[in-house]
């Protein structure tokens, strides 16, 4: 099936340029019942390759229309999804302008992670998470991962994200979530890491989250999810915007915890400014930020440009690039205090305060990104993209004892077409390269080659969605022999019961994998006073992912979406203790285990006062062990919480569903997390931990171009640890006040 | 019915709230205890002789053999010495202590309670007075939260007779 259609979209590409000249253009706005633009609403064709997303004035414009009587479609999150009937003669314009009625229980358009397979998802295969610009707005946060770890299933340790346990914690060494920033991957290139404050968080418009194994499109590290990042779009005109942050952090709770007499302050400054019209539009974007801490010897500077343009080179090409550069000077807490190691004032620790032997450490970092993307709509039927990127990571830290350096490049390129050989039919096919190279003092001089092929079709029948894909990844270490690895997946989403009453069901079963990074293979280095020494010869982590899902609409006024996954994996890579020939113990990252993670994940989404309260509660079960092995029994796996929760709640006085819609909001997030039942290395670090219990409280006041946010931040200032040693966040007000022109 | 659910986080909210305190300060002297408590940092290599270490407290820096016995407790806990650093805890009655000692112990002979037994002790390191590290420091115990921070290194390859500090010697 996937050949022909290839073979289909191939004709298609070369049809003559005058058969597609005589497309014709759609265009129009998007906005609520009152008349408010609907920002970043999905407006397109289905069945075809053509949809655009309304940039802040609402407005939308198809280009390659096919003359006829078309159906156009317009969704946004938090929006009934519209259609309209459009009769378009062949080279000219039609409008088509959108009401969408607010509706907090619709689900929004769930394409925007398989940017690779453009569609309007309302039956999705997988699970799929969003936070949506409103959200991303209303939470004012200074770094994106602050609203990211907001999802259910999602959770932040340390800046390392676990999308339904599949990370655990191994600081700064890999990451099992891969990152894309507007579909392109860009997780570190020596250490996999991701690196949250890659792209100004002001810049940032939508964050959707998958979970579960994305291998079969993504290739490495989405063996546990994918993340992608959404930059704003560049409008037409010429458009300023600034942004001002301030905020006092809370002192500790106990004065035998107190490390300083003065409050910390953060705060920061954004600015952009953009000028676009129909043909070329760029923006520019300066921010800057300071923050005391709330600890000691936790100050944080960063300064960041970025810079986003597209060039519309012709009705059916567009070119868009991207890119930032961040300067980031940060001391370094380091572990918390333990008795002795500080002034512990009778304590046995000191969460505010760090060892007096670490007085002095800091890093230097300064990391970037450049990209390039060119799609081409060759048709309504076939359109093609390519794109280029470029990702730098280069930190030095500074200790007393020894200084640790890392230069680090990834560069990526991919080619992908997208073909529709039939309206009730999707084929997708790519080819991809990575090349990364790291230059540093603990991890070596080394490079690492990953090229993939890949291809995944989506067949509609009747209302339902059946998808079916593979990639076929090689891997080199150093120009040496390539591995090999298959990630397939299949999917089918239907309705249930008369017309779709009973909700939608979904299925997927696919494979994931993870590459080794070059940090975990080549690290030499001292930890908790053991030698990490390297290991060349780690393979691949695999896992098969099985996922089964309903959501279901109850009352009229609740959705209910539960669904129940399985993960299976193989070779997972372990940091173990081994003893060299003299008897000395040492840390090596080995491929020791397999594991099992299995649970179920609920969220219930509420609007018992539509328009004005919305209240969503998500659950997580895991279930995550390692399995025996040879002489090692089962055990849960380390830093997995069983219990994860989260609730929200938003009142907004006033109608109107976007931020400014109202005059007056109100907003709350709790979340919950059970005390892990294991860690890592327990015995040799300070194993004290606690659950997760966290309550951030917001509200919002918008008047014209002016909005003022207040937000409080573990407003009960719970103190927690979510990894040995290393206090969480405690309380901080900050307000902020975004100016738009 | 449309504020059930409502209702329900709210109250799932206010359980989840209710529960816990997070991270708490943990005193290294226990809660409840009337005394003084600290570290001690082992230094030097522990003599294969070795019976045990225990903290002792006198309330006045003894001056004679007399002296010896009016420590307290009268019957001290041993503390840990084999890893490099220990903690320890002593319960003591209200009052100023002048000297807080950490007596080392021969395996043999055993004690006798006289003068003879300095034969078998040794003072292996005491706390010091943190203004003026070349004399002991004083503590004073009082009915209110133990004295913690009270902590002195015992170096094993400077064990001292009693009569290195007063004049005391088993004849």
């Amino acid at each position: 099936m996937s050949g022909r259609a290839v073979r289909l979209g191939a004709l298609l590409a070369f049809l003559p340029v005058a058969a597609v000249a005589q497309g014709g253009v759609v265009r129009g706005e998007v906005h609520d019942p009152r008349g408010a633009p609907i920002r970043g609403a999905m407006v397109g064709i289905p069945g075809t390759t053509l949809y655009a997303f309304t940039d802040a004035a609402g407005r939308y414009r198809l280009t390659l229309v096919p003359p006829g009587d078309l159906v156009v479609r317009a969704a946004a999150i938090g929006y009934a999804a519209a259609s309209a009937t459009v009769a378009l003669a062949a080279g000219d314009s039609a409008s088509a302008d959108f009401a969408l009625e607010p509706s907090a229980l619709e689900l929004a358009p769930l394409d925007v992670v398989s940017t690779k397979m453009p569609r309007f998802g309302e039956r999705a295969t997988t699970s799929v998470a969003q936070v949506t610009p409103r959200e991303i707005d209303a939470r004012a946060v200074i770094t994106i991962d602050e609203a990211i770890d907001k999802v259910p299933g999602v959770q932040l340790l340390n800046g390392q994200i676990n999308i339904r346990g599949s990370t655990g914690y191994v600081q700064g060494l890999n990451s099992r979530v891969l990152l894309l920033v507007d579909g392109v991957p860009l997780n570190q290139g020596d250490r996999g890491g991701i690196n949250w404050d890659l792209v100004p968080v002001d810049q940032v418009e939508r964050v959707d989250i998958l979970k579960g194994a994305g291998s079969s499109l993504y290739g490495s590290a989405a063996l546990g999810g994918v993340v992608n990042l959404t930059t704003r779009g560049v409008p037409s005109g010429a458009h300023v915007r600034v942004r001002l942050t301030g905020g006092a952090y809370a002192d500790p709770p106990h004065d035998e915890w107190r490390f300083r007499n003065t409050t910390g302050l953060l705060g920061g400054v954004d600015v952009s400014t953009s000028y676009g019209t129909e043909t070329v539009a760029g923006r520019l974007a300066l921010s800057g930020r300071h923050s005391d801490g709330y600890r000691e010897q936790d100050e944080r500077d960063r300064w960041q440009f970025a810079a986003k343009g597209r060039w519309q080179t012709s009705p059916r090409t567009r070119l868009d690039a991207s890119g930032a550069w961040a300067v980031d000077r940060y001391q370094v807490p380091l572990t918390w205090c333990l008795r002795a190691e500080c002034d512990d004032r009778g304590q046995v620790y000191q969460p505010f305060k760090i060892d007096v032997a670490e007085r002095g450490a800091r890093t230097d970092s300064r990391k970037g990104y450049l990209m390039a993307q060119v799609r081409t709509v060759a048709s309504e039927r076939f359109a093609w993209q390519a794109r280029g990127s470029w990702l730098r990571t280069h930190f030095t830290d500074y200790r007393r004892t020894a200084s640790e350096y890392s230069i680090a490049n990834r560069f990526g390129a991919e080619v992908r077409a997208e073909a529709h050989p039939a309206p009730t039919r999707t084929v997708l096919v790519g080819g991809e390269a990575t090349l990364s190279d790291v230059t540093s003092d603990i991890f070596g001089t080394h490079s690492q080659s990953e090229f993939a092929a890949y291809g995944e079709s989506e067949q509609l029948l009747g209302a339902g969605r059946v998808t079916a894909g593979a990639r076929l990844d090689y891997l080199a270490v150093d120009g040496g022999s390539l591995t090999a690895v298959v990630s397939p997946r299949v999917g089918a989403a239907f309705p249930v019961g008369e017309e779709g009453r009973g909700g939608t069901l979904r299925m997927s079963v696919g494979r994931g994998f993870r590459a080794p990074t070059m940090a975990e293979r080549f690290v030499h280095t001292f930890a908790l006073g053991f030698e990490v020494i390297p290991n060349p010869t780690l393979r691949p982590e695999t896992g098969w992912s099985v996922e089964v899902g309903h959501t279901t609409p109850v009352l009229g006024t609740v959705r209910v979406d539960a669904a129940l996954f399985w993960t299976e994996a193989r070779e997972l890579i372990e940091p173990t203790l081994v003893v060299d020939t003299a008897g000395a113990a040492q840390i090596q990252l080995q491929n020791v285990s397999r594991a099992r993670i299995a649970g179920l994940d609920l969220s219930l989404l509420a609007a018992p006062i539509p328009d004005h309260l919305t209240a969503t509660l998500g659950y997580t079960y895991l279930h995550a062990r390692r399995l025996a092995q040879g002489g090692s029994p089962a055990e849960p796996l380390a830093f997995r919480p069983t219990h994860m929760l989260t609730v929200t709640a938003d009142y907004r006085f006033g109608r109107g569903g976007q931020v400014g819609g109202g005059p007056l909001d109100f907003g709350a997030d709790f979340r919950y997390a059970s005390r892990p039942e294991r860690i890592e290395l327990e015995g040799f670090v300070d194993s004290r931990r606690v659950a997760v219990r966290v309550l951030d409280l917001r509200a919002g006041w918008s008047h014209g171009p002016f909005e003022l946010r207040l937000l409080v931040a573990n407003a009960l200032n719970y103190i927690y640890n979510l990894v040995p040693e290393t206090l969480a966040p405690v309380r901080a007000a900050t307000v902020t006040i975004v100016w738009s022109y | 019915m449309c504020l059930r659910p409502a209702a329900a986080l709210v109250a799932v909210l206010a359980a989840a709230l209710a529960c816990d305190a997070g991270l708490e300060p943990e005193p290294i002297c226990a809660r409840g205890l009337v005394g003084l408590c600290g570290t001690i940092r082992f230094r030097g290599a522990i003599p294969d002789s070795t019976a045990d270490v225990a903290v002792v407290a006198y309330a006045t820096f003894p001056q004679s053999c007399s002296d010896l016995f009016t420590f307290r407790p009268l019957l001290p806990p041993s503390v840990p010495y084999t890893d490099s650093v220990a903690a320890y805890s002593l319960t003591l009655a209200q009052g100023r202590y002048e000297w807080v000692v950490a007596v080392w112990r021969k395996t043999y002979p055993p004690l006798t309670f006289t003068v003879a037994d300095t034969a078998v002790l040794r003072a292996a390191g005491h706390f010091r007075d943190p203004a003026d590290t070349t004399q002991p420091g004083a503590v004073t115990v009082t009915s209110g939260p133990a004295v913690g921070d009270v902590n002195f290194v015992v170096n094993f390859d400077s064990l001292r007779p009693v009569s290195y500090y007063f004049p005391c010697s088993a004849r």
